[in-house]
């Protein structure tokens, strides 16, 4: 599915202007610690999280995310806005709470894109 | 609505897609002002219409402006000019068979509003006024076509030198050994800038023609390091950065406070944080684990009271070479 | 549905002392990494999804009466950590999948958040 796709189905407000709404979404990821993510997230993922600093954008364009949904309507500082603008990296609010997206995205079919911590890709132990 | 956009995502191919989003982007961004024609050929009231038929023929225009005292007070067309024909009344004055219901544009619009009239209306020239309602230009469907036309390849022309002259860093300067060094002071408990150094890192990298998956192994590497500067240390500390064809050497180094246990920082879920950075999403006891996951080599080291430092390496394959770089032939 | 019905289906690890879990019905499910949403948010008997395995944990669940926790990605919550859960009472089952694969299968079986 697509971003804009995606903002449709979990009746998503598009929070910055510049962003890439054409970008596929190929699974979803779930977590407020960032270096969890950072950790485990495979490219191309939608990130849904409970924080709205800076950070999330940061992490998200380091780790190649498609898309960031911010759970249950959560309104973000300017600087996060800002960021995701210059990074065009969409920033999505959904009146739903992390709980019921996880549910609802995984039931439209979109799955974890989340790795076991021990991949081989970079062959260190856990 | 959803249906459309399914599609669209499954006949187009990514760069189209891209280039699709930069025209959308572009139509907001393109003022009405950088299209337009300003040349303006217009005529008044009082103009005999066979005179406005010459202008039009002479000019090879289908259309002009009706101005009286510099405002704009119409528009005649050939339509209005064929009309006029029928009636066999060339003598007659514009004023008579102008049209006066008037759709203009301002402009500091951006081009999209006038994107939009031509879609909701017939016509195909919009006037152009300033706040004033005095006539600055014209604007047409043919001056929106070449002005995205013209932007892209613009913008598109400006990315390609970038990435080509990053990408050949190396290639044409002699020496033992080339390197690009690039250092980053991180200031204590800046966590509203955390990760700028990394992410000019990341593009860096990307810009010298690193593939994808390296640049986020280092970007990853690099970030959360900037995170431990910004968390841990008592005056942040020095990110660098230095870039070679064949390796990516990263040092990061601190005064303070220092690592007592090091095997125990290298737990995964070992953690000094307190409780607030922690809901600040960081502080899991994984930076280092993730660290260590990303490079092909750490070395940490620290005293206590002295300070900390860390060094990595990504190696770069035959494939990932960074910057042209031809230092492995020639050894 | 009943904690026994979700262990297997999910293929949960119980980590805590084992009781009998069918007669645990949970009401509805969490999930979040942040402590303090999940104080402001989790209702009453309810299971949370986390990936955090620290200590503090189980002080929440039992400031709010959950259920019961499901730790996700293969974390490990130290003895300590286990020690107070058995004390408190306190249920944590671990699981080697996401916590996005492990709220979409809840929600499969028709758990919701309040």
């Amino acid at each position: 599915m697509i971003v804009s796709e995606l903002i449709d189905l979990i009746k998503g407000k598009l929070i910055n202007k510049n962003a890439d709404l054409a970008r596929e979404v190929k699974g979803g990821c779930g977590a407020d610690l960032m270096s969890d993510v950072l950790a485990s997230i495979q490219p191309e993922a939608v990130l849904l999280t409970g924080l709205c600093n800076p950070q999330v954008v940061r992490t998200a364009q380091m780790a190649d995310v498609a898309a960031i949904i911010l759970v249950r309507g959560k309104v973000p500082p300017q600087e996060t806005i800002d960021l995701a603008e210059s990074e065009r990296i969409a920033l999505i609010s959904s009146p739903f709470g992390m709980f019921e997206l996880c549910g609802r995205l995984y039931q439209a079919g979109l799955h974890s894109l989340e790795m076991p911590v021990s991949d081989p890709d970079c062959s260190c132990e856990k | 609505m959803s249906n459309s956009a399914t599609n669209q995502g499954k006949n187009i191919t990514d760069q189209q897609a891209e280039n699709i989003t930069r025209v959308e982007e572009l139509s907001y961004e393109l003022k009405v002002d950088q299209v337009m024609t300003k040349e303006l050929i217009t005529v008044t009231p009082e103009t005999e219409m066979k005179e406005a038929l010459e202008i039009f023929r002479k000019n090879r225009i289908s259309g002009a402006p009706v101005v009286k005292n510099d405002e704009l007070v119409g528009i005649v067309s050939i339509e209005d000019l064929i009309h006029c024909l029928q009636h066999n009344d060339l003598d007659s004055r514009v004023a008579k068979y102008m049209s006066t219901k008037l759709l203009t544009v301002r402009n500091t619009d951006p081009i999209i509003e006038a994107l939009k009239l031509f879609v909701n209306s017939h016509f195909g020239r919009l006037p152009v006024v300033d706040e004033n309602s005095k006539l600055l230009g014209i604007i047409t469907k043919g001056n929106i076509t070449r002005g995205l036309l013209a932007a892209l390849q613009h913008d598109y022309q400006e990315e390609e030198v970038r990435r080509y002259r990053a990408s050949h860093l190396f290639e044409d300067i002699e020496s033992d050994r080339s390197s690009l060094i690039l250092r980053y002071t991180i200031k204590q408990g800046d966590f509203t800038h955390g990760g700028a150094a990394s992410s000019a890192i990341k593009r860096a990298l990307l810009r010298l023609g690193a593939s994808p998956q390296i640049a986020r192994r280092a970007g990853i590497a690099v970030y959360e390091a900037e995170m431990n500067l910004i968390i841990h240390t008592t005056h942040g500390g020095i990110i660098r950065v230095e870039i070679e064809p064949h390796q990516i050497s990263i040092n990061v180094f601190d005064d303070g406070p220092g690592i007592a246990d090091i095997d125990q920082a290298l737990r995964p879920g070992y953690s000094t944080a307190t409780e607030t950075v922690r809901e600040l999403g960081f502080g899991a006891g994984m930076g280092l684990v993730n660290i260590q996951r990303c490079v092909d080599s750490m070395r940490l080291e620290s005293i206590v009271g002295k300070g900390t430092s860390l060094k990595l390496k990504i190696l770069l394959h035959d494939q990932e070479v960074v910057g042209e770089g031809i230092t492995t032939s020639k050894e | 549905m009943n904690l026994k019905e979700i262990i297997d289906n999910l293929h949960l690890e119980p980590v805590t002392v084992p009781r009998n879990f069918a007669e645990i019905t949970p009401t509805c499910g969490y999930t979040s990494d942040l402590l303090s949403c999940v104080m402001s948010g989790a209702a009453h008997q309810s299971i949370w999804v986390t990936l955090q395995a620290h200590i503090n944990i189980v002080a929440v669940a039992t400031l709010l009466d959950l259920s019961a926790i499901i730790i996700t990605e293969d974390a490990k919550p130290d003895e300590a950590t286990i020690a107070k859960a058995n004390e408190e009472g306190i249920n944590i089952f671990l699981s080697k999948e996401p916590t996005f694969t492990v709220v979409g299968k809840l929600w499969e079986m028709g758990l919701r958040c309040q």
